[in-house]
């Protein structure tokens, strides 16, 4: 294919990167929420293209520019990343790799896709990364980890790091810990929300009404967090520090604790973990 | 341990045939058969028999209590107050010590609390102490978390026990011979309290840093996390201090079956670890029970 030079060169200096998206979707649009946000990337230099113009209209409003046609997207960024769903994104491959060159970074967010598929319907001298974001980094709260492929270097992973970081935790992984991310925090911020329902449903049940306990659970599910981001103690130290001897914490300790939840939850990684490697093998 | 004289130390039980009164001769303890000579020759008296017999022996020894007779009572469930109203007929101002051990006293590590009476003074706590620290752990508390002293530590031995066997089991059933699983096993326990013992990090920490990630622990707590192994442990204290209390109310009411008195004839007598070398002046008494009539 022909290697496209018309557009700048990479340029490692955010606020002269042209990024483009390939995908509109919910995903997508927490990461650019992410990147306007951190003040990295001017709206103007973001282009996305989707199929219709549902997704479209909210990025025209955050100033980023919109089209449909994905060629134009490799072809006026140097940044891009791949947000459609895991059944499109074959063949949005091979519509793209003609305009795919060796400036280009692609950074794939579709899950179950690996590095090694990138990689084989891209440009052998394709940059390459994949990452997992979750969702709350819609609310520049998320966890996204990222692996490199085999053309992609340390300053690839640095940018992609320092434009992420603005959307939460973002660290550099290997590959084999992708599967895992999406069981531990892909899929573990249902489990959040799972338990946060049942909290505040436990304190319908004991006569608090339901719109207050829901706020009241989350804001608890916070605030537990952030103790265990900012002390960074562990967790069991922290739970002890709240047990009083004989006092109520403890009595609903023990109660999780005859309910096995811990192992409950370990059941759910793991088998979200299992789901993940196996919907990259098809 | 080398606090006190063998010399020092009497003991008393009825029956002279049991295996651990002549291993109490062998280490030259002063035997008799009478609690009366016992309690006329200590100053220290620990009342080493079962929790319904407590009373029977009060009464027995009581009109030989002097003010310095510093009366300790191991009886699970039995409280100061009741040792302290049943000695008031006799003394007006008993000194009573209520403490609970375990079992590994025996390998001074043992695991000690106490609590004092009303008439005991803060140097009749510190002997005691003094004493029992020389064959383990011990600390003073407040009455009320006896029970739950019970619990865990004066049950926790049992606790500990069940669990090796089975551990040997698990090193049996994957090709080990009993005997070294049983060491190994015994061993890993040792250890890993040793170090959370000497160790600042909470045991969570310290179990987070044996499991690789992915690795052999990680899945065998997970099994233990299957099967409820924390809850069971918390259930196994909880049970323990709540029936450690049900017997004190029993015991308050001083309802004790027939067979119940029969039964605690053939009572070990509980074992001191005295040794040669003199440390303080005090005389160290053990009681049994006597035969009784009600």
């Amino acid at each position: 294919g022909v290697a496209p030079g018309a557009w700048p060169q990479v340029a490692m200096e955010a606020s002269e990167l042209w990024v483009g998206f390939v995908g509109a979707g919910r995903m997508a649009g927490g990461l650019v929420r992410g990147l306007l946000q951190a003040g990295k990337v001017p709206a103007s230099n973001i282009l996305a293209s989707a199929p219709s113009d549902k997704n479209l209209d909210a990025w025209r409003e955050l100033g980023c520019r919109t089209t449909h046609c994905n060629l134009e997207v490799v072809h006026r960024s140097t940044l891009v990343f791949l947000a459609t769903k895991p059944h499109i994104l074959p063949g949005v491959l091979e519509e793209i790799r003609p305009a795919v060159g060796s400036h280009h970074i692609v950074v794939s967010l579709v899950a179950g896709v690996t590095i090694q598929t990138l990689q084989r319907l891209l440009p052998p001298w394709t940059k390459v990364l994949r990452i997992m974001p979750n969702l709350p980094c819609v609310v520049q709260a998320g966890a996204m980890v990222f692996s490199r492929g085999s053309n992609a270097g340390d300053e690839e992973a640095a940018l992609l790091k320092s434009l992420l970081s603005s959307c939460g935790l973002c660290e550099e992984v290997p590959e084999s810990y992708i599967d895992i991310h999406t069981g531990l925090s892909g899929s573990g911020v249902a489990y959040v929300y799972l338990f946060a329902e049942a909290l505040a449903e436990g304190a319908v049940k004991m006569g608090m009404p339901g719109a207050l306990a829901s706020r009241i659970a989350a804001q608890t599910l916070l605030g537990a967090a952030k103790m265990l981001l900012e002390t960074g103690e562990h967790p069991a130290k922290l739970r002890g520090d709240v047990c009083t001897p004989g006092g109520t914490t403890i009595y609903a300790l023990h109660q999780l604790e005859k309910g096995a939840l811990r192992a409950t939850v370990m059941n759910a990684v793991e088998a979200a973990t299992n789901r993940a490697c196996d919907m990259a093998k098809d | 341990a080398g606090v006190l004289a063998a010399h020092k130390i009497t003991a008393s039980s009825p029956d002279t045939d049991l295996p651990t009164v002549s291993g109490l001769r062998k280490i030259g303890v002063n035997f008799t058969v009478s609690n009366k000579d016992t309690v006329k020759s200590s100053d220290v008296l620990f009342l080493a028999v079962k929790p319904p017999i407590i009373p029977f022996i009060l009464e027995e020894v009581g009109p030989d209590i002097e003010p310095r007779h510093i009366v300790v009572s191991c009886a699970a469930g039995v409280t100061i107050s009741s040792i302290e109203k049943k000695l008031s007929t006799f003394c007006p101002t008993p000194k009573v010590i209520r403490c609970m051990t375990n079992t590994p006293v025996i390998v001074r590590e043992g695991a000690t609390v106490y609590a004092t009476g009303t008439h005991a003074d803060v140097e009749d706590g510190k002997l005691l102490e003094q004493l029992m620290a020389s064959v383990g752990f011990c600390t003073e508390v407040e009455e009320d978390l006896i029970d739950a002293v019970t619990g865990l530590s004066g049950s926790g031995p049992a606790y500990a026990f069940t669990a090796l066997d089975a551990l040997a089991d698990g090193g049996v059933k994957m090709g080990l011979p009993r005997r070294l699983a049983v060491r190994l096993g015994a061993q890993a326990l040792l250890g890993a309290a040793k170090m959370l013992l000497e160790s600042e990090q909470h045991p969570g920490q310290l179990k987070d840093n044996v499991c690789s990630p992915g690795g052999a622990t990680i899945h065998a707590l997970h099994f233990l996390e299957s099967g409820g192994f924390r809850s069971l442990l918390i259930n196994a204290v909880e049970a323990s201090c709540i029936r450690t209390r049900e017997l004190q109310h029993l015991a308050d009411q001083e309802k004790i079956s027939p067979a119940a008195i029969k039964k605690t004839l053939l009572d070990k007598v509980k074992l001191e670890s005295p040794s040669l070398s003199v440390a303080s002046a005090s005389k160290v008494s053990l009681f049994t029970n006597k035969s009784k009539k009600n």
